[in-house]
C-alpha cells in the first residue's frame, strides 16, 4: 500500500485507466441491452420477421465486440502496468528477496489496484448509464426504463478482474524467471542491442526517428495498443459504416417492396385497408376485417382502359388481387449436399392467415426479393412467400410449398416487404383468380412518369377515376414509404450511438495509454527538452507515435469491419459512391477526433517546466 | 574585463523549492559574474544549490526571484521558443547522470543537436566522427546508452554538449559518478576545453578540476 500511495502519479494513472475501461464497456453493454430493448419495444409488433433479426444481429454482435474491446484495452493496461515494475523485481530480487515474496507483494499490488479500478468502474459505469438513459429519454429516444441488470455487473466485474490478474500476473511471473541482473538491465526491456549504420536526418526525420525508434523498442506494448485500437476500429467501421450500409440497404429494400412514384388505386375502402397493411411496418396497427372479396372493390375493365390512354403520364400499370386466407405449409425435400438421391423431408404442417396478392408477374412495379426467383409466368403454380411468413411457419421455404385452398404453389422466392409486416404470400393472378372465383382485381397500382408534374398527374388521374366511380380513391404511396424510411432511420440513428460512445471512451483509453507512454518516456523528452528542443517538438512525437499505431490499427480495424459488415451482419449489401463518401467521411472524423483526443496529455505534459520533467 | 567581454551576469538570484507545506530555500541571493573564455569553478558541499545554479544559467530553471543574463539576454524574461533555440545554439550542458537519449545511438546522440540546428548532412557526420575521436568513444557509435559504462557514457555526453560548437558549457558533476581513472580522461577532455578557450562553468568538488580554474573563478557554495 505504502509504494502505491508513494508512486501516486503511476498509481492514479493506472486506476484511472482501468476505472475508464471498466466503466465504459460495462456503461455500453448497460445501454445496448437498454437500446436493444428500446428497439424490441419500439418494433413490437411492427417490422418484419427479417429487419428484426438484422437488427437484433447487430446489437448482438455490436455488444459482443464493446466486450471484447473492453477485455482487450483492460489486459493491455494491466500488462504495461506491470512490465513497468520490471526493474523493481530486478533490483528485490538482486537485494536477495525471495520469489515468492516477491511475487507476493507485487500479486498484492496487483490485486489491491485491480480491486479498486474494478469497483470504481462498475459504480462510474452505472451512472453513466443512468445519466445517459435519462438524457435520451429527454430527448424523445425510445430507451428502455429497466433497472441495471445485476448479472451484467457482476459478469463485466468478474471478467474484468481475472483478466487483469491474469495479464498482471505474466510480467511478474517471467521477470522472477530470469537473473536478477538481466531484469535490471534495461537491454531485458528494452531489448534492442546495436543500430546498424549511422545516417543524418533532418530535423523532421529525426522527430520521425524518435518517435518510431520509442514504438519499436516498446514492441510488446505497441503490439498490444495496436490489438486494442484494431478492435475500436472494427467496433467503429461495424457501428458506423455497417449501420450507414444496413440503413441504405433496409431503406432500398423497402424502397423496392413499395416501389417509387407509386400510385394506389381502389375503393375507398381497400385503400384505407392497404394503407393499413403497408403501415404495419411503423405502427403496430391491427386492421378490421373486410370482404376482400366483395364485388364493389372490383376494378373495373374501364378503370384500367381509362389509365391505359394515359400512358404519357403512367408508365406501368400492376392489377392486383388481395385477399386474406388460410395458408398451409406443405413438406418438401431437400437433398443432401454431394449427394444425387439422399434427401430429408423437411417442413411440417403448420397452418395460419395470410395476405394473398395474386399479381401479373411481367407487370409487377416492386420488387423486394430476398432469396429465390419472383413469379415468372401467369399461370404457373408457384408463390413468393414475405419473409415474416418463411420464418414463422417454414423451415426450408424455398424446397417447400404453401397450399391454398387446398392447391399447392412451389415456393420459388422469398421476398422482404413491408406489406402486413412480412406476412404475405404472392401468386400469379389468374391462378388465384381460378382458386378463389374472384374474376377481378381489386387493387390497381400504377408508376405516374418520373418526369411530369406528379400533382397535376395525380388530380387528373383522381378525377378520371371519380368521374367512372365516385366511392375510388386515389392514393400516392411515396406518403407511407416515408414513413416506413424515417421508421428505419430513426431505429439505426438509435444503434449508431453505440460505436460512437464506443469510440469516445476508446479516445479516453488511448489517452490513458498516451499518459503511461509520457511517463514511460519522461526522462527523454526532459532532456530533449534540455538540450534544445521545444514544446511543439515533444508534442510532434508523441503525435507521431500516436499517428503511426493509430493508422496501422485503423487500416486493420477498418478492413476487417468491413468484411465483417458485408459478409455477416448485411446480406446483399447496397453500396453506393455516396455510400462510400459518407462512410469515409465519419470514419476519417473518428480517426481525427481520437487523434486529437490523444494529443491533450502530450501537450500539457509539453507544457511543463523542464526540470520538473527530468527530474 | 570588459563588459561585452560579459557570458553570465547573476544578480541577487534567489531559488526557492515548494515540497508540500515546507519551502525550500535553495539559493539565497548569489551573484556571479563570468566572462568570456574563463574556466570558472562552482564548488560546495552537496545541497548547496551547484546544480539549480547550473540550470538557471543553462535557462533549464527559472530564479523566483533576481536576474539572470547570458550573453545579454535576460533569460528570466524570455519566452520558451526563444529559450528552446538559446540552449540548442549558445549552451552546451553535461549532466551529472549523463541523460543521453536512451532510444538513440551513441553517434545519433551526438548527431542530434546538430540536426536540431539544420547543419548541412556532410558537416553533421564529419563533425561526429571528430567528436567520437576527441571523447575516444569511436568503437561504441553504434551502441545505445545503456550498453555503455559509466564514463563513456559521460563522455559521449561531452560528445554531446559539444556537437553545436556552443561558445559556453555548464558541466554538472563530471565526475561525481567515475572511478578515478575514468574521472581523468573527463578532466582531460575539461583541460582541453579550457585549452580552447571555450567558456566554461564546472560544479565540481574535484579537486583536479578546481586547480583548472584561476583563483578569482571559483565560487565557493554555502550549504543553507
Amino acid at each position: 500500500m505504502n509504494d502505491l500511495l508513494r508512486r501516486k502519479l503511476q498509481t492514479s494513472l493506472i486506476v484511472i485507466s482501468l476505472t475508464l475501461c471498466v466503466a465504459s464497456t460495462l456503461f455500453l453493454l448497460l445501454f445496448s441491452e437498454k437500446i436493444g430493448f428500446g428497439i424490441s419495444l419500439m418494433a413490437e409488433g411492427k417490422l418484419t420477421a427479417g429487419f428484426s433479426t438484422l437488427f437484433s444481429r447487430f446489437i448482438i454482435f455490436t455488444g459482443l465486440l464493446i466486450f471484447v474491446v473492453g477485455a482487450v484495452i483492460m489486459s493491455f493496461m494491466v500488462f504495461v502496468m506491470m512490465s513497468q515494475r520490471v526493474r523493481d523485481i530486478g533490483l528485490m530480487r538482486a537485494a536477495g528477496c525471495p520469489n515468492d515474496v516477491i511475487f507476493g507483494y507485487f500479486m498484492t499490488e496487483l490485486l489491491v489496484v485491480t480491486v479498486v479500478g474494478c469497483f470504481l468502474g462498475v459504480v462510474l459505469g452505472i451512472l453513466a448509464d443512468f445519466a445517459s438513459t435519462s438524457l435520451f429519454s429527454s430527448f424523445g429516444f425510445q430507451i428502455s426504463q429497466k433497472s441495471v441488470n445485476f448479472w451484467l455487473v457482476l459478469l463485466v466485474f468478474g471478467l474484468f478482474f481475472a483478466l487483469a490478474l491474469i495479464f498482471g500476473a505474466k510480467p511478474i511471473l517471467d521477470t522472477t524467471k530470469v537473473a536478477p541482473a538481466k531484469a535490471l538491465s534495461p537491454s531485458y526491456h528494452f531489448g534492442v542491442s546495436k543500430e546498424s549504420g549511422f545516417r543524418v536526418t533532418s530535423k523532421s526525420g529525426l522527430t520521425m526517428k524518435l518517435a518510431l525508434r520509442s514504438l519499436f523498442r516498446h514492441k510488446s506494448a505497441t503490439i498490444r495498443i495496436i490489438i486494442c485500437l484494431v478492435a475500436v476500429f472494427l467496433l467503429a467501421t461495424v457501428g458506423i459504416a455497417g449501420g450507414i450500409i444496413a440503413d441504405q440497404t433496409t431503406k432500398s429494400w423497402i424502397e423496392k417492396a413499395v416501389g417509387e412514384d407509386i400510385v394506389l388505386i381502389a375503393h375507398q375502402d381497400m385503400c384505407n385497408q392497404y394503407k393499413l397493411l403497408l403501415s404495419k411496418f411503423y405502427v403496430a396497427n391491427e386492421t378490421a376485417p373486410i370482404n376482400y372479396t366483395d364485388a364493389k372493390y372490383s376494378i373495373s375493365e374501364d378503370i384500367l382502359d381509362r389509365l391505359s390512354s394515359m400512358s404519357s403520364n403512367i408508365s406501368g400499370i400492376d392489377p392486383r388481387l388481395v385477399l386474406e386466407m388460410q395458408v398451409k405449409e406443405l413438406e418438401g425435400i431437400e437433398i443432401a449436399p454431394g449427394t444425387a438421391d439422399t434427401y430429408t423431408v423437411v417442413g411440417d404442417s403448420h397452418e395460419g392467415n395470410s395476405l394473398v396478392i395474386g399479381v401479373e408477374p411481367e407487370k409487377v412495379l416492386s420488387e423486394s426479393l430476398l432469396e429465390g426467383e419472383f413469379l415468372k409466368e401467369n399461370q404457373s403454380w408457384e408463390a413468393v412467400i414475405g419473409d415474416s411468413l418463411a420464418l414463422g411457419m417454414f423451415t426450408v421455404p424455398l424446397n417447400q410449398s404453401i397450399s391454398l385452398r387446398g392447391e399447392a404453389f412451389d415456393i420459388v422466392g422469398v421476398c422482404l416487404d413491408p406489406i402486413n409486416n412480412g406476412n404475405v404470400t404472392y401468386v400469379p393472378l389468374e391462378n388465384l383468380q381460378n382458386i378463389t372465383g374472384v374474376s377481378k382485381p381489386n387493387i390497381v397500382m400504377v408508376r405516374t412518369n418520373p418526369s411530369v408534374n406528379r400533382t397535376a398527374v395525380l388530380n387528373h388521374i383522381r378525377a378520371e377515376v371519380k368521374g367512372l366511380n365516385s366511392e375510388f380513391e386515389v392514393f400516392d404511396l411515396n406518403e407511407v414509404l416515408d414513413k416506413n424510411l424515417s421508421f428505419l432511420g430513426y431505429i439505426w440513428s438509435t444503434i449508431m450511438f453505440l460505436p460512437l460512445i464506443s469510440l469516445f471512451s476508446a479516445s479516453l483509453c488511448l489517452i490513458a495509454y498516451v499518459m503511461l507512454t509520457i511517463t514511460d518516456q519522461r526522462q527523454e523528452f526532459g532532456v530533449l527538452r534540455a538540450l534544445g528542443a521545444n514544446p511543439k517538438t515533444i508534442v510532434k512525437i508523441v503525435s507521431g507515435q500516436s499517428l503511426v499505431v493509430l493508422l496501422s490499427s485503423c487500416a486493420a480495424g477498418i478492413a476487417f469491419g468491413i468484411i465483417v459488415t458485408l459478409l455477416i451482419l448485411v446480406p446483399e449489401p447496397l453500396i453506393t459512391g455516396f455510400t462510400v463518401v459518407e462512410i469515409s467521411g465519419w470514419l476519417l472524423t473518428a480517426l481525427a477526433a481520437t487523434f486529437i483526443f490523444s494529443l491533450y496529455p502530450a501537450i500539457r505534459f509539453a507544457k511543463k517546466p523542464i526540470l520538473e520533467i527530468i527530474t | 574585463m570588459k563588459a561585452d567581454k560579459t557570458v553570465v551576469l547573476a544578480s541577487d538570484l534567489c531559488k526557492t523549492y515548494e515540497i508540500g507545506d515546507a519551502k525550500v530555500e535553495v539559493l539565497k541571493g548569489v551573484n556571479l559574474k563570468v566572462g568570456k573564455g574563463e574556466f570558472t569553478v562552482i564548488s560546495g558541499p552537496s545541497g548547496s544549490g551547484k546544480t539549480t545554479l547550473l540550470n538557471i544559467i543553462g535557462s533549464i530553471d527559472k530564479p523566483t526571484s533576481g536576474k539572470i543574463v547570458v550573453f545579454g539576454n535576460d533569460l528570466s524574461v524570455k519566452d520558451e521558443d526563444f529559450l528552446a533555440s538559446f540552449r540548442c545554439s549558445k549552451v552546451g550542458f553535461v549532466f551529472q547522470s549523463y541523460n543521453l537519449v536512451s532510444t538513440l545511438t551513441v553517434a545519433e546522440n551526438i548527431a542530434f543537436p546538430m540536426e536540431w540546428a539544420r547543419k548541412p548532412e556532410n558537416y553533421i557526420k564529419e563533425r561526429v566522427e571528430k567528436l567520437l575521436e576527441i571523447v575516444g568513444v569511436q568503437h561504441r557509435a553504434e551502441h545505445f546508452p545503456f550498453q555503455l559504462s559509466g564514463g563513456e557514457q559521460q563522455r559521449v555526453a561531452f560528445a554531446r554538449a559539444l556537437a553545436n560548437d556552443p561558445p559556453f558549457l555548464l558541466v554538472d558533476e563530471p565526475t561525481g559518478n567515475l572511478d578515478t581513472k575514468t574521472s581523468l580522461k573527463i578532466v582531460q577532455i575539461l583541460q582541453k576545453l579550457k585549452g580552447d578557450g571555450k567558456t566554461v562553468i564546472v560544479a565540481t568538488h574535484d579537486e583536479r578540476i578546481i586547480q583548472l580554474a584561476v583563483k578569482n573563478c571559483i565560487w565557493k557554495m554555502e550549504s543553507w
